[in-house]
């Protein structure tokens, strides 16, 4: 009551100040209100279906398409592990086919999506990537990133220097070799060891993958305690491989040697965070990232959003953001959601429900 | 059969594996029509097969193949390799026209590798390319390791992602000018009739004064070549490669050529029936994503569609009581 209130008195400021101010350019409005109602087609686009964080984002997602009270649909669509590529490419180019109003991609292609994506923006759809970005930034209009990814290097180091105590071997298992996200974090844990003397002690002895699949991700975990005797840590920055790791970790027995870290989810770590399998891992809430993504998108496809550097506007209960270039990728536009939540037995049971 | 008259040659074609594979793809195509408003414009007629012109364009000499009682796994592999050797070799700073040429050679050699094994050697050609399959994939993986290659010459994306005949790009039409010159091929000429003789039996070609061995050559030479080709279309239509480039191909590919009639067991199929069995399952594709069906569900439709369509026609009486577990009846009468 009290919010549709407010809605209603910022919408009406909203109207008086642009009346006052005429044709004045954006940047003197303060931040964008987004206001609801507008018909928009919108396809949430995951890297596969079956996973609980995609399925998490769309709840996001979801909610806000309720709340901007959108007459047009919100479809959640994705391809299968094995055909992710080709089934992102498919589902991007009819997208642009059916005249969607705006396609939200966390993109598992590389590159690859390049061609269709620009194709849809030139059909009018408008492509904004979330979790996971297109490489060059190429036929994308606004990359909705969940942390810097700059700083998920630096996080996943003082959660190894915690539980190794600053002394130790540690391997990375990651989800596919070709997944941009997961890449750009490994790739940022690596600067940050090597070039703080803090984390000297720790040594970083190999990367695998395992796909992100469930099996295969728990059989690179015990290949790894088999390869490396005196291996301390297992460090895995996709949620499939972190639970994968932790539950070979606890059916062998290893918890005591090797302990598992990495980027989890509350619910499904909680049990190896409390028996110390997992006693430290990290994550933001994806919830929120398809909340935010969906703002953006719904801005951006009904015309109340521009997409240019600079441009602030109002996501709703997350409040502001503004776009602005992303350092990882120069030349390219990134919305920063943020922050991190490290958990560990004291805040995992809470996070769980 | 020679006494039929008209009426009676029509009631045959609709009976044979084609007529079938025509009523499922009328069938889908009034659903798609019915269904979604968008299926019947051009451009997405045009996407229809540009979303996999690689694998149809590969299947029409899988056909070959397996007519002549063989199989090629390493279809696949060989695509991604092509498009990694050319993205490696672009990356290195090689013009794009001596890539492609060499990307084909890559192609031949690949094709001859095979054909040397399974001929010279005698191995089974499941064996053989079963091996190429897994050691193409991994040479692809070692040129580009784990990273994606991008920037090619502006002419090579736009003739993978633009019309070069008003909207239809280069490989729909090297799709359409590669099967008319197939389907010639295989049901006019002599060395279509020797694929058949020598899928049939080859002891008997053999005698008969054939050089099987020749020929097969000329049949994994002419898979390389084009699996190679297929893999330049596939790196301009994305634009990118990646050591993952086709990775499981293969198996869409004899899907759908076993889909269009042709004899697992070699000696029987048509590219008339691969090119049905092409159009349903593309049209099948399309018209879910249309309505946006992905996904599971998708491949689970594709799936069933695939069990039943390949399992029915063996389940007559006729199969169940004759006691040879060879070649099913009703694929023998079509070569005949």
């Amino acid at each position: 009551m009290f919010r549709e209130e407010k809605m209603r008195l910022f919408n009406t400021l909203g109207i008086t100040a642009a009346l006052m101010l005429g044709a004045a350019p954006m940047a003197f409005a303060g931040p964008v209100q987004i206001e609801g109602g507008k018909n928009v087609n919108m396809v949430l686009l995951p890297k596969f279906l079956g996973i609980l964080v995609f399925d998490q984002a769309n709840d996001g997602a979801q909610e806000a398409h309720k709340e901007l009270k959108n007459p047009g649909e919100l479809l959640f669509v994705g391809p299968t592990p094995e055909n992710s590529v080709a089934g992102q490419i498919e589902i991007m180019t009819t997208a642009a086919t059916q005249g969607q109003g705006a396609v939200m991609l966390s993109n598992n292609t590389g590159d690859q999506i390049v061609p269709s994506a620009k194709a849809a923006q030139a059909a009018g759809t408008r492509v904004i990537t979330w979790d996971s970005p297109i490489p060059s930034g190429e036929g994308e209009d606004v990359f909705v990133a969940q942390v810097d990814f700059g700083s998920i290097g630096k996080v996943m180091a003082d959660m190894a220097h915690s539980i190794l105590g600053g002394k130790g071997q540690m391997a990375i298992l990651s989800a596919t070799p070709d997944a941009s996200n997961q890449n750009a974090w490994i790739a940022s844990l690596k600067e940050v060891l090597k070039s703080d003397p803090k984390y000297a002690g720790i040594e970083l002895v190999d990367t695998v993958y395992g796909d992100d699949q469930a099996e295969v991700s728990y059989n690179r975990a015990l290949g790894l305690v088999d390869k490396y005797p005196d291996l301390g840590l297992i460090m895995s920055p996709t949620t499939v491989g972190i639970q994968a790791s932790a539950k070979a970790m606890q059916d062998e027995g290893l918890c005591d040697q090797v302990k598992v870290s990495g980027l989890g989810l509350p619910s499904e770590m909680v049990s190896y965070t409390m028996n110390g399998c997992a006693p430290e891992f990290a994550l933001w809430d994806f919830r929120d990232l398809g909340y935010l993504t969906y703002y953006t998108a719904y801005g951006l496809a009904s015309g109340q959003l521009t997409g240019e550097i600079g441009e602030s506007f109002t996501a709703g209960r997350m409040g502001d953001y503004t776009i602005e270039e992303d350092p990882g990728r120069p030349g390219t536009k990134r919305i920063l959601m943020g922050p991190f939540t490290v958990y560990t037995s004291e805040n995992v049971e809470a996070a769980a429900k | 059969m020679k006494n039929a008259g008209a009426p009676g040659k029509i009631l045959k074609r609709l009976k044979s594996w084609e007529g079938f594979l025509a009523l499922v793809l009328g069938i889908i195509f009034l659903a798609n029509v019915i269904l979604s408003p968008q299926y019947l414009s051009l451009l997405n007629q045009i996407n229809l097969f540009q979303l996999s012109i690689e694998k149809i364009i590969v299947a029409l000499v899988m056909t070959f193949i397996i007519i002549n009682a063989e199989i090629d796994l390493s279809v696949g592999s060989m695509m991604g390799l092509g498009a990694c050797v050319f993205g490696w070799l672009v990356q290195g700073g090689m013009g794009g026209g001596w890539a492609i040429l060499v990307v084909l050679l890559v192609g031949l050699a690949g094709g001859a590798l095979n054909g040397f094994f399974i001929t010279r050697i005698g191995l089974p050609s499941l064996v053989v390319t079963l091996a190429t399959l897994i050691g193409f994939r991994g040479l692809a993986r070692v040129l580009v390791e784990d990273r994606g290659i991008t920037d090619f010459p502006d002419w090579f994306d736009a003739l993978g992602q633009n019309g070069l005949i008003g909207p239809v790009p280069f490989a729909l039409i090297a799709f359409a000018v590669l099967f008319v010159l197939l389907f010639i091929v295989l049901q006019k000429s002599g060395f279509g009739r020797k694929t058949y003789v020598i899928g049939t039996n080859r002891d008997v070609a053999d005698y008969a004064g054939i050089d099987t061995a020749r020929h097969k050559m000329k049949l994994f030479l002419a898979s390389g070549l084009i699996s190679a080709f297929a893999g330049l279309l596939y790196a301009a239509r994305v634009g990118a490669v990646r050591g993952d480039v086709a990775l499981g191909f293969e198996l869409d590919i004899i899907t759908i050529v076993l889909l269009g009639g042709v004899s697992i067991y070699g000696g029987a199929g048509s590219l008339i029936g691969t090119l049905l069995a092409i159009l349903i399952v593309l049209n099948l594709r399309n018209g879910m994503a249309l309505i946006n069906i992905t996904g599971h569900i998708q491949t689970g439709v594709i799936g069933l569609l695939l069990i039943g369509s390949v399992l029915l026609p063996k389940l007559n009486l006729s199969t169940l009581f004759r006691k040879n577990k060879g070649q099913p009846p009703e694929q023998k009468e079509e070569s005949a």
